[in-house]
């Protein structure tokens, strides 16, 4: 029930056929291109499960505080994750990944005490550095720090201990640990690795299909849904 | 659920849309009597700020009541009382903090950003108004596609175009995206576009003419291109032309609500089943002095009320937004007033005793050509300055001419506000740095 509340007051309420578009949003590939991604509704559902699950191996659950850090054009990799935020009783904060950002990413972290930072990228460390702020001071209370590539061992560097979070072309990673190799959602993708980059494949049934997609995220390699990040 | 009008209404909600003036302010006072009690109840700001004027909410049962009784509050006021009191909500939350669903922020464009408590699914009474009367009004119906191109910091608020039956195609607000817009809107042809500004738009020439595609023909689908954040300046306004892109003007209305143009372009109009706004004298020292300024068209500082959010109301805000007002009717059939935004008290510079805003400085700057993306900033350590100080975005300028282009803005700047500026150039990148272009800091103390 709090599911479908939740979905009426986030829109979509007027959505009769769920394999409708929920929207277009986008995937880079290999060369950093971003490509257009057709998203139906039923995936976002599907997703939405997922990213519940993950959200509670995180300990976000009710009274749990989480920071988005992501853009416009990830959101349909992001939305789920954020639907799933709400629905597992936890509250919601977003920001841009950018380096113009980083204040906000950092009066957000001053002011709230956030369970979780998800998505933090090189281009927002880029914004702390010119602020003068040390990454630790930011975002030392954090318990899960969810760091992308660019990020990660910037944060590793600077005494924390982050958790690998990659969007891995329309798919989403993330460890369950600090160390840990990045996780993506077993039951819709398969992943392998080509020349040093994840390549994502379709498991279950969507409007736009993948197959050895070769995405812009470089890894170590590849086992089943596990992704060793580079 | 949403409930949508038949696809020919012209309204999305024709009851409340055209509604009689006096029947709004009925509606409008049942509201604000409400919002006041509860505030009073559950804001610790607006509780200690009326203890401190000596009135209450029974002291209120008139609008006139309001006007004479109540006192203002800022965002100064709401951001001393968050550090003073570690207060992160600023003393506005109402409601217990456990039952947030989200924590959003404002821009921060004119400093520190400030929390925004929301409570999705119930945080606030009333009809849906804001975004789906605008674009259902613009001609949005179910199965369009919508280009958003956005930032993220208020929350995932395409919701609302799919509340509307429309997809969304989705943009990152920066000008590496325009060439994907182009090519998505050709393949997609879109409806509506919520928001593309003046930078946008300049930058979109250049881009549309490298990738080889004709932004008439990539914007032919749409009709409502919304802008905001910034004026929009006279190079922008004819590339739009040119391009038959159908504008709608966009803005806020003090951190309460927004207001967007409609089919007339004669204001922007806001929901007032939603807000309560007055016109002040900007001179004004507080609520006891402070002027109403009501007949239309008079500029005024602009102070609003939210009538429906039962989350973190703001009550007489005061926004430091310097504007114009109208409550006549208007010719597309709405009966709720306008707003023309003319500028930020804050940003006013008394040069050797003459104002400039930064809407007086734009077309100068963006009058030449390495300028023309409209970038710059004042640089305002206090309010009254002996020399106008200006960093001036340019591209596509050798180091050698730099000189000569620092000298041709200031010629420029001089010739239309009467003020020979000291004049800083920098390429754009470095002001496009310091936040979504339409939201650059226009002003800044150094």
């Amino acid at each position: 029930m709090r599911y479908l509340v939740t979905l009426v007051a986030l829109g979509g309420g007027v959505v009769s056929d769920a394999t409708a578009l929920w929207g277009v949003g986008t995937w880079v590939d290999r060369d950093g291109v971003r490509r257009p991604w057709e998203v139906s509704h039923t995936e976002i559902q599907r997703a939405m499960g997922h990213s519940s699950r993950v959200l509670g191996d995180l300990g976000v659950g009710p009274g749990a505080r989480v920071l988005w850090c992501s853009m416009l054009s990830e959101a349909a990799q992001v939305w789920p994750f954020i639907v799933g935020s709400m629905l597992s009783g936890a509250q919601l904060s977003c920001a841009d990944a950018t380096a113009a950002e980083a204040p906000r990413v950092a009066m957000f972290c001053r002011l709230i005490d956030y369970r979780a930072v998800m998505g933090v990228t090189g281009a927002i460390l880029d914004g702390l550095d010119e602020m003068g702020l040390a990454y630790a001071d930011v975002f030392g209370a954090v318990a899960v720090l969810g760091a992308r590539p660019d990020a990660y061992h910037r944060l590793t560097t600077a005494g924390l201990a982050p958790q690998h979070f990659a969007l891995v072309g329309p798919a989403v990673a993330v460890a369950r640990e600090p160390a840990g190799p990045a996780l993506v959602d077993d039951a819709e993708w398969a992943v392998d690795l080509i020349d040093g980059h994840v390549a994502v494949t379709t498991k279950s049934e969507r409007p736009t299909a993948f197959d050895r997609a070769v995405t812009c995220v470089r890894a170590a390699s590849t086992s089943g849904n596990e992704i060793a990040c580079a | 659920m949403t409930q949508l009008p038949p696809n020919e209404s012209v309204y999305f909600d024709a009851e409340y849309e055209t509604m009689p003036r006096e029947q709004i302010a009925e509606l409008q006072l049942e509201l604000l009597l409400e919002t006041i009690a509860y505030a009073y109840e559950h804001s610790p700001l607006i509780r200690e700020t009326w203890q401190a004027a000596k009135v209450t909410p029974r002291d209120v049962a008139t609008f006139d009541d309001f006007y004479e009784k109540v006192p203002f509050i800022s965002k100064d006021a709401v951001r001393d009382f968050r550090d003073g009191r570690g207060d992160p909500y600023g003393g506005l939350l109402c409601v217990p903090t456990d039952e947030l669903t989200a924590i959003m922020s404002t821009s921060g464009t004119t400093g520190d950003p400030t929390l925004v408590a929301e409570k999705w699914g119930g945080g606030s009474v009333g009809r849906p108004a804001i975004m789906y009367r605008d674009f259902w009004g613009m001609g949005v119906r179910p199965g369009d596609f919508f280009s958003l191109f956005l930032f993220t910091f208020r929350g995932p608020t395409y919701g609302f175009v799919q509340s509307l039956g429309g997809i969304p195609l989705l943009f990152d607000y920066d000008l590496m995206e325009i060439e994907r817009l182009l090519r998505l809107s050709c393949e997609y042809r879109p409806t509506a576009m919520y928001n593309f500004g003046g930078t946008m738009i300049l930058a979109t020439a250049d881009i549309a003419e490298r990738a080889g595609i004709d932004p008439r023909d990539a914007f032919s689908s749409y009709k409502g291109m919304v802008w905001a954040g910034e004026p929009l300046g006279a190079r922008a306004r004819a590339l739009a032309d040119e391009w038959g892109m159908p504008l709608f003007e966009h803005s806020s209305v003090g951190d309460v609500t927004a207001s967007f143009e409609c089919s007339m372009h004669n204001g922007m109009h806001f929901w007032e089943d939603t807000v309560l706004v007055e016109g002040i004298d900007p001179e004004a020292v507080d609520h006891r002095d402070a002027q109403a300024i009501t007949r239309d068209g008079e500029r005024c500082e602009l102070v609003a009320t939210a009538l429906t959010n039962r989350v973190a109301p703001l009550i007489r805000y005061r926004s430091d937004d310097i504007v114009r007002l109208a409550r006549t009717p208007c010719a597309c059939g709405r009966t709720h007033a306008r707003i023309w935004t003319i500028g930020r008290k804050g940003d006013e510079v008394i040069v050797a005793g003459r104002s400039v805003l930064p809407i007086d400085v734009w077309s100068a700057v963006e009058s030449l050509e390495p300028c023309r993306l409209g970038l710059f900033q004042v640089i305002r350590a206090q309010r009254e300055v002996d020399v106008l100080r200006l960093r001036v975005g340019y591209q596509d300028t050798p180091s050698a001419r730099l000189g000569a282009l620092a000298d041709e803005v200031a010629g420029a700047v001089l010739a239309k506000v009467g003020v020979t500026p000291e004049v800083q150039l920098v390429p754009n990148a470095e002001l496009l740095r310091l936040g979504p272009p339409h939201k650059i800091p226009r002003v800044t103390k150094r």
